[in-house]
């Protein structure tokens, strides 16, 4: 009996050690009260190593919870991460409405332009509604070119459902073809990588060792678009996507399509200092192509032979280019600064007009979103070109601009 | 014989035992009454479990919150930031499982060695009510835990009250507070895990207790019937029982240091998200039943049925069993209750495990 009573003690006392050893090398909870939920949560005890996401996301304001999901309690990564929406992305399509959205965010919004979750959701890029609109035309699944389908249903589109396709082309098209949307999964490689859902765009793609980038930003070089842009060809021979095998670097000489011809700033700027938010991410129409949603051609910043591009002088603190601008601050711009304007009515934010007194020819100053770097350009109006004002195709303005490769 | 004044006015007390403690330890009992081989120690371990299960229950009060919003997260709070919150989460998890085991690990020693005889059948029954309270204290406190763990068990559980005929429906709304399962359910489930059941343990318990001597201490033969007298005193009743108690903290405090009482993300209202199909494993048999067709019948009848059944062992046939034959294993006499309690025992755990198993 003396040895069972020395036995136990002697287990109960190392047991007891352990159970001090265990909560000594517990992390200490590292908390914070996020000032829009008001509710506790420890995510930081074991991220705060992480950088805050960008700077219209502060983490005092936002914390982690409110646009991820996940249990603020605990210290468990199984059960903190259980409820996370979207795994380590909150922000694809099919659960961005309950991370980013609300009107006081990314959807529901009676602003102008400030509804982008439901602008995303039915744009080309994210129901692929283009390509598969082509595709069923062309197999005489559909009778004309309007747009019925898309990756998933949205108010204007069924869904696509290639198994209920009676041509094997279609069916195979259904299987080989759909990787390039903004929900599919992307091919393997580093050159493929990207997100799905709004960080396909807006953050940097997962790097081939697994580490993530902490970040959302609207600086989005031309190498993020490439991620699916410039990848390879479809071919209806074989139904197939076939991926180019070599990873280009010089931009001119092999990134882009050999028959394509590019003027200087096709190459040199980067696809989102032209290319607008409504091109990219809709405007909230269902589109039957591409060719409906991109809009932007050279006379938008050049203007023509008889006209200068339109612009606006920004009279509100509220303008929706101090806004964009103040999200990627590539320039100072402020109220009274005269910007230019897509006939849309899009602000295009990173063009100034430096000189613009109606009596000498204005300069306009575009500031890379990627880089940062400042360019200067003249407009047509003014200078040698005589390119009819009605014949403004950029396969004219080609015919003297573009560049040899 | 001179009494001091003080115990002249005591005489009422000191003429009894001089402690509840004392009333359950007299100066000497029989030594075939303490022999673990006997026993199995399983009273005496439920006790213990008892007290553990209550003092970590306190602690765990000062950081529970009862409402739908906060109950899963108070218990996260408890179990990730309060420090050693983790070890009175998981104390009181384990000790609770371990008294459902222990006070059924009892329950069948008694059959099988027939301790139940008169005079013990009064306390074999409060012994069984003990056991339908602990088995209700244990599913309240698992849906204290309010999250989708508990989640389906808690819908399950509770509709199968509304399948009971006439009173089903009201019976089910006072239960639960309401038409469904919500806020209401969580305070009445609390009320009754931390003051209606623990009352009725207590009292039961005490009284349980309080029999197990006024009966003649633990079921040996009659002193003329015995084949040893030897006697063992207070103090080694006690080492005993601080020797067994020190083991059971042991394992306690490894089952909590290397098992995690379960957990999982919160019930959302209006969401029937839950993770798990899975009645408390004490419910597993229920479950399994179920499976097989009306839920008043195989969910609520038949448990009930088994409950009555195991409640008349000590009226089944008692007088073939005689006092000479207690103080041992699996007596002759009692051989028709003991087949019977050893195949309700192998049901339980054959559709316990096809629960687990389907």
């Amino acid at each position: 009996m003396r040895r069972l009573l020395v036995l136990a003690s002697l287990l109960l006392f190392v047991a007891t050690g352990f159970v001090l050893y265990r909560q000594y090398r517990s992390p200490i909870p590292l908390g914070i009260t996020p000032s829009l939920t008001g509710q506790a949560e420890y995510c930081l005890t074991c991220h705060a190593d992480l950088l805050e996401i960008s700077q219209s996301h502060p983490v005092e304001t936002f914390g982690c919870v409110l646009c991820h999901g996940g249990e603020p309690l605990a210290l468990s990564a199984d059960l903190a991460h259980s409820t996370m929406r979207g795994g380590s992305n909150p922000s694809e399509l099919m659960v961005v409405e309950a991370s980013c959205g609300g009107e006081k965010c990314h959807s529901g919004s009676s602003q102008v332009d400030r509804d982008h979750i439901q602008r995303v959701s039915s744009s080309l890029q994210a129901t692929y509604a283009g390509a598969i609109t082509q595709m069923r035309y062309a197999f005489g699944a559909q009778p004309d070119l309007t747009a019925q389908m898309g990756i998933y249903a949205i108010d204007g589109l069924s869904e696509f459902d290639p198994s209920t396709e009676t041509s094997p082309a279609l069916q195979a098209f259904g299987s080989n073809c759909l990787f390039c949307h903004l929900s599919a999964e992307p091919l393997e490689g580093d050159e493929y990588s990207r997100w799905s859902g709004c960080p396909a765009c807006h953050s940097p793609a997962p790097r081939e060792d697994g580490t993530l980038v902490h970040k959302l930003t609207t600086s989005v070089a031309y190498t993020q678009c490439n991620k699916c842009h410039n990848r390879g060809n479809y071919s209806l021979s074989d139904m197939q996507f076939h991926p180019r095998e070599d990873a280009p670097t010089d931009r001119l000489g092999d990134y882009y399509q050999p028959i394509a011809g590019f003027t200087r700033c096709e190459w040199t700027l980067d696809c989102v200092d032209c290319h607008t938010r409504h091109e990219a991410m809709g405007d909230g129409h269902v589109y039957n192509n591409k060719k409906e949603i991109q809009y932007i051609r050279c006379r938008t910043c050049h203007g023509t032979t008889d006209s200068l591009p339109l612009s606006y002088i920004i009279t509100e603190e509220n303008d929706l280019a101090l806004r964009l601008a103040f999200l990627n601050p590539v320039l100072d711009l402020k109220v009274g600064d005269t910007i230019l304007i897509t006939d849309k009515g899009e602000p295009l934010w990173n063009i100034r007009v430096q000189v613009g007194d109606g009596l000498s020819t204005p300069l306009y100053e575009l500031f890379s979103k990627a880089t940062g770097q400042r360019f200067t350009f003249n407009p047509v109006m003014g200078s040698t070109c005589l390119q009819e004002p009605d014949q403004q195709e950029s396969r004219y303005c080609h015919e003297c601009h573009a560049i040899e490769r | 014989m001179n009494r001091s004044a003080k115990e002249r006015f005591f005489i009422p007390l000191y003429s009894m035992r001089s402690s509840f403690y004392d009333h359950l330890h007299p100066p000497t009992i029989p030594a075939p009454q303490a022999r673990l081989r006997y026993t199995l120690g399983m009273g005496g371990l439920g006790v213990f479990l008892t007290l553990v299960v209550g003092f970590t229950g306190i602690l765990a009060t000062f950081f529970y919150t009862p409402t739908p919003e906060q109950a899963a997260k108070s218990v996260q709070e408890l179990t990730f930031l309060v420090p050693f919150g983790w070890l009175i989460r998981n104390l009181h998890y384990w000790s609770a499982q371990l008294l459902i085991l222990v006070v059924v690990l009892h329950l069948l020693r008694v059959v099988f060695t027939g301790a139940y005889l008169p005079p013990r059948r009064l306390n074999y029954l409060l012994g069984l009510s003990l056991l339908v309270v602990c088995i209700f204290l244990d599913f309240t406190g698992y849906v204290l835990r309010w999250d989708e763990g508990v989640h389906w068990a808690l819908v399950a559980g509770t509709n199968l009250v509304r399948s009971i005929p006439l009173v089903g429906a009201e019976v089910y709304r006072i239960l639960v507070g309401g038409n469904q399962v919500g806020a209401t359910t969580l305070i009445r489930f609390y009320a009754w895990h931390l003051f209606g059941l623990m009352l009725i343990l207590l009292v039961i318990g005490v009284w349980h207790l309080f029999r197990v001597r006024r009966d003649g201490g633990i079921a040996v033969p009659p002193p003329d019937l015995r084949t040893t007298h030897e006697r063992i005193k207070r103090k080694e009743l006690s080492r005993r029982e601080g020797l067994a108690m020190l083991w059971a903290t042991f394992v306690l405090v490894l089952l909590a240091l290397l098992v995690p009482a379960p957990l999982a993300p919160g019930i959302q209202a209006g969401t029937a998200s839950a993770r798990e199909y899975l009645a408390p494993w004490f419910f597993l048999w229920v479950q399994q039943l179920l499976k097989l067709g009306d839920p008043f019948i195989f969910g609520v009848l038949i448990p009930l049925g088994v409950l009555l059944v195991v409640a008349l062992v000590p009226y089944i046939t008692p007088g073939r069993l005689s006092p000479a034959e207690l103080g041992r294993w699996f007596p002759l006499g009692g051989r028709n209750v003991q087949i019977l309690m050893a195949v309700l025992a192998g049901l339980i755990i054959l559709l316990t495990l096809l629960a687990l198993l389907t």
